[in-house]
């Protein structure tokens, strides 16, 4: 049925009603710029789901750089547009007041964090990797071979010392540079969540 | 899955569920937990498919089911085992299917044996098994033998009959508590409706005989004929988004990306490792090379082996053995990366201990987890910790650009939607600095151990790292066209040394100017959920694997409704909805390449008994080695999967006393506790609220609302033998720790009958730690850290506990 003015004050018969019940407008007209004041000039831009292995599809409504509204993407046939209460719930990451704002560090010994830059950051972990990489580097080690039985040295290059834990919660990208990075400063010690 | 069908990977996909007749759900809440699944099985069902699920728990996935089941934890193989054993007795296999794609023809060696729950060929010492005896009988060329019949006393079938003979209805039933009738109700429904899936998660994987359960499951579906076809198949439903990619891309200590083994030190040369894996392993790795070390990479420097760093095969701790090696002083620094060990690892007092020995913990994530404030921890004296602490805060899903892999293989591409939060950074740029950084520190040196790092080829963008770039390094680069390869095919043929990929599985991703997983076209023209123009799955965009198993001996769909491919006689090619999973295109089914449904097994065929074998003894170009073509999957703790008690059990082993549990699990914790001091089984599960260590949806205030706290579900029998009421305060202890939660009292857990006696299970959420918007305690101070022997998964899924009012 349509809903206009005149056709609403016909149904209730009564103008009081319009005032009794705070109308005296347009209800279509306000029902469809309600809408729009949300989600008007948005852009949407899909993504995928952060949580279970499923790969819903999200879309974000995006305007002035700012999300305004999350929701399934529609056109992703894994989802159909349908979401969980989990990933219903993942605008609320967007600008969550406990994303920490910057790197921290905390000190041997100390009992709190204290921001740091990104420039420090990186350059005492890259100091860290090439201290504990040179002192406790393994480039060869005697084994006896399985096939023959005989003993013998053979090179391993390996930074005993270095471990690292990835992770099945990064793109592709980043999980691939993970195992990239590890193996090419010299550790086979490269483990992730998958494993549990 | 792997040693069973050649891959690990879950078979069909999310959409195509909703072909299937039945649906086994075992091991998995997926209401819950993979709320996805459950919607296409709701789709299924409205067309009468009928659902069966077996859990400790009456779940919400239980409460859609048609048969459920309540089992005690750790027993599934008791009565899967049963299923086995009924299915071959009453002749309810798919006669077809098991003669031409299983080995169940193969003559099994006159060595193997199997008596009072061990195998051949097991060292006390090492508590490891010689595969040796578990192989085929070959004949003069090196090939298996095979049987002219089923009945043949040597074959894989008889083996299989014989070791299941022991698993009646009744031993079962007495094991899991799953009474007689329910047991051949499960094994009735699920042969009766084909095409029959099977969905599993941690629920079947967190156990010491995690590999071995989800091997029944594969024994089952070939004896029944469901795997490579639409509705059929193992669904493992895996845990975290990009998990299949985490995997894909090998953060994990025996693999390098592709699923290539990683090199040991028994394999000195780029030709001792062919020899030891086959040829097959041989140019993807020379591939990898040439992505990790570009033009360095060379024939005459064996294209840079050298520089990997080789594992030792008596020093390669897993994850939850990581800590130890913190405390006993090898590790020093732990670069960690979007994960909380902190609440995810069992028995997790050991975590800190290790982190509290390390020089230096770097952290990555969203939010301040656990892990990177592990010293705040109550009852731990942050002055006496001197390891040193960076957290380095992410960007977030929607916040940068990549791809995810979900559990059914798809690579779904996404572009930046938001800009980052705050001064939070992708975690591709911090490798990006990192590396970059390090490579500085190296620069000038002429030390051979530097070389790794200063000849490696890292160029993804001089300051922000390129997703794309990487992306296409994946996809990989043929060398004598000079362009990105434009499908694997063209991988495949290329001669060894001429092409690049940094995971060959991936080969194809994104040919010249294209991006495949970016596809958006979610047409389904056959109504089967195949959607081959939406993203990219691998291998070769297919949606099912082993797919020409579908088919009958002249390469025919055997189900009319559900035609994935078919041979197109006049073509001569296998053509198809689906891609098709074959040896080659162009080989018929009346060729033997063409008859292949596991090109993946040296076999060919699934493996219904997981033999060694090598298939083949041709040389791969450019080595003089005499090498095996392929080598086969193995499990490492038996051919056939075996019942054995969970490590801390209420009762003694029914088949086999004497080898109580697995003999060659992996033993991590030192404390464990007896049924007389704790009688109760607990069962750690998710609930659809929070994930997995809780370091995201603990901090979302709407999912905080609806399950703000942890709890220990219990039957009404415990709650009044232990003299508490929903609500109350309980605690939970095992020989390794304690907390306090509420009590649930409900009827979702009943007590079970075993072995004659009464037995109570507890059910208890984990998602909890000290820190967040809204902290809890965790359930893994009680849990147990022992694991599977072949995937190193621990068995969090059952220990022993105690529990009173608190």
């Amino acid at each position: 049925m349509k809903f206009t003015r005149r056709g609403f004050l016909k149904l209730s018969g009564l103008s009081v009603a319009a005032v009794a019940s705070g109308l005296g407008f347009d209800l279509e007209a306000t029902a469809a710029h309600g809408h729009a004041l949300k989600l008007a000039g948005c852009t949407k831009i899909p993504s995928i789901c952060h949580f279970c292995s499923g790969g819903c599809g999200l879309l974000l409504h995006i305007k002035d750089g700012k999300l305004v509204h999350l929701d399934g993407n529609p056109d992703n046939p894994i989802n159909e547009g349908t979401l969980c209460p989990k990933a219903a719930s993942l605008a609320q990451v967007a600008y969550s007041p406990e994303r920490p704002k910057n790197p921290l560090y905390r000190a041997p010994g100390s009992d709190e964090f204290v921001d740091i830059t990104w420039e420090e950051a990186y350059d005492r972990i890259a100091k860290k990797i090439k201290e504990v990489r040179d002192k406790t580097w393994t480039s060869t080690e005697e084994i006896t071979n399985a096939k023959t039985g005989a003993k013998e040295t053979v090179t391993v290059n390996r930074a005993e010392g270095i471990c690292m834990i990835g992770s099945a919660e990064v793109d592709n990208e980043e999980s691939y540079l993970l195992s990239k990075l590890a193996r090419l400063i010299g550790t086979p010690f490269h483990e992730h969540q998958a494993r549990i | 899955m792997s040693p069973s069908f050649g891959r690990g990977a879950m078979t069909n996909s999310w959409q195509d569920m909703q072909n299937s007749e039945c649906f086994l759900i075992a091991g998995s809440n997926c209401a819950e937990c993979h709320p996805i699944a459950m919607k296409w099985v709701n789709r299924a069902r409205a067309k009468g498919a009928k659902v069966i699920v077996v859990d400790p728990r009456f779940t919400r996935t239980a409460s859609q089911a048609d048969v459920f089941a309540q089992i005690r934890p750790g027993t599934d193989i008791a009565y899967l085992g049963a299923m086995i054993n009924y299915y071959i007795e009453n002749r309810l296999y798919d006669e077809f299917y098991v003669l031409n794609f299983t080995n169940a023809l193969y003559k099994i060696s006159k060595d193997f044996g199997f008596k009072d729950g061990m195998f051949s060929g097991f060292n006390p010492e090492t508590r490891k098994y010689d595969y040796a005896s578990w192989a085929y009988q070959l004949d003069a060329e090196g090939k298996p033998v095979k049987a002219d019949s089923l009945d043949d006393p040597d074959c894989v079938f008889q083996k299989l009959k014989t070791h299941y003979s022991r698993y009646t209805f009744e031993v079962a039933s007495n094991i899991t508590g799953i009474p007689v009738a329910k047991i051949k109700q499960i094994a009735d429904t699920f042969a009766a409706a084909k095409p029959g899936n099977i969905f599993y998660a941690l629920g079947m994987t967190q156990h010491t005989t995690g590999v071995q359960g989800i091997r029944c499951y594969a024994i089952i579906q070939l004896l029944l004929g469901n795997v490579g076809k639409a509705g059929g198949g193992i669904q493992a439903l895996r845990g975290e988004p990009n998990v299949q990619g985490s995997t894909d891309m090998a953060n994990l200590n025996a693999n390098l990306p592709g699923y290539i083994p990683y090199p040991t030190n028994q394999e000195k040369t780029l030709n001792d490792f062919a020899a030891k894996h086959g040829s097959v392993q041989y140019k993807p790795i020379v591939a990898l090379l040439k992505a990790w070390f570009g033009a360095n990479a060379t024939a005459e420097n064996e294209y840079g082996y050298q520089w990997l760093p080789k594992n030792n095969p008596a020093n390669m701790p897993i994850q939850p053995q990581f800590f130890s090696k913190m405390e006993e002083g090898q590790f020093k620094l732990l670069l960690n990366w979007g994960s909380n060990s902190t609440v995810s690892i069992p028995d997790r007092k050991l975590v800190a201990r290790g982190l509290s020995s390390l020089e230096m913990l770097v952290v990555a994530d969203i939010f301040n987890t656990e892990t990177a404030q592990f010293w705040k921890e109550e009852g731990l004296n942050p002055a006496k910790i001197p390891t040193e602490v960076i957290f380095l805060p992410a960007a977030f899903v929607y916040e940068k650009a990549g791809s995810m892999t979900n559990s059914s293989r798809l690579v779904q591409w996404k572009e930046v939607a938001l800009k980052p939060l705050n001064d939070c950074h992708p975690d591709l740029d911090m490798l990006d600095h990192i590396f970059k950084r390090v490579r500085a520190l190296y620069s000038g040196s002429n030390d051979p151990k530097d070389e790794p790092i200063l000849k490696a080829n890292w160029d993804y963008g001089d300051h922000e790292a390129s997703a794309l770039k990487v992306l296409q390094e994946l996809g990989g680069y043929n060398d004598t066209t000079g362009k990105p390869i434009a499908a694997i095919g063209e991988y495949l043929a290329a001669p060894i040394g001429t092409v690049s990929t940094g995971c060959w599985v991936y080969a194809g991703v994104t040919p010249e100017g294209k991006n495949l997983a970016d596809r958006r076209g979610n047409a389904d023209p056959t109504g089967l959920g195949l959607n081959k123009d939406y993203a990219f799955a691998w291998p070769g965009n297919i949606r099912v694997l082993y797919n020409r198993a579908s088919c009958d001996a002249q390469g025919q769909p055997v189900d009319s409704k559900r035609k994935l491919i078919w041979w197109d006689p006049v073509q001569n090619l296998w053509v198809g909805n689906d891609g098709p999973d074959v040896v080659d295109k162009t080989k018929g089914p009346d060729t033997p390449e063409g008859k292949i449904g596991f090109k993946q097994n040296p076999e060919g065929v699934g493996r219904l008994f997981a033999a060694t074998y090598k298939s083949g003894t041709v040389a791969p170009e450019g080595t003089a080695a005499v090498v095996p073509i392929r080598g086969a999957g193995m499990t490492v703790d038996g051919p056939m999967p075996e019942f054995y008690e969970p490590i801390e059990s209420p009762t003694a082993n029914l088949l086999h006393p004497e080898v109580q549990s697995n003999p060659c699990a992996k033993i991590v914790s030192k404390e464990f506790g007896n049924p007389d001091e704790y009688p109760y089984v607990l069962t750690s599960y998710g609930v659809v609220e929070h994930f997995c260590a809780g370091a995201i949806t603990r901090n979302i205030p709407w999912l905080n609302e609806i399950a703000p706290e942890p709890y220990a579900e219990i039957s009404k029998n415990l709650a009044h033998k232990i003299g508490v009421k929903e609500g109350d305060e309980v605690e939970v202890s095992s020989a390794r720790g304690k907390l306090v939660v509420r009590a649930l009292v409900t009827d979702r857990i009943q007590t079970l009958k075993i072995n004659g006696k009464d037995q109570e299970t507890i059910g208890m959420p984990w998602s909890w730690g000290f820190a967040s918007l809204s902290p809890g305690p965790s359930t893994n101070n009680v849990t147990m850290n022992a694991c599977d022997p072949g995937a190193g998964t621990p068995e969090y899924k059952c220990c022993l506990v105690n529990i009173r009012r608190a």
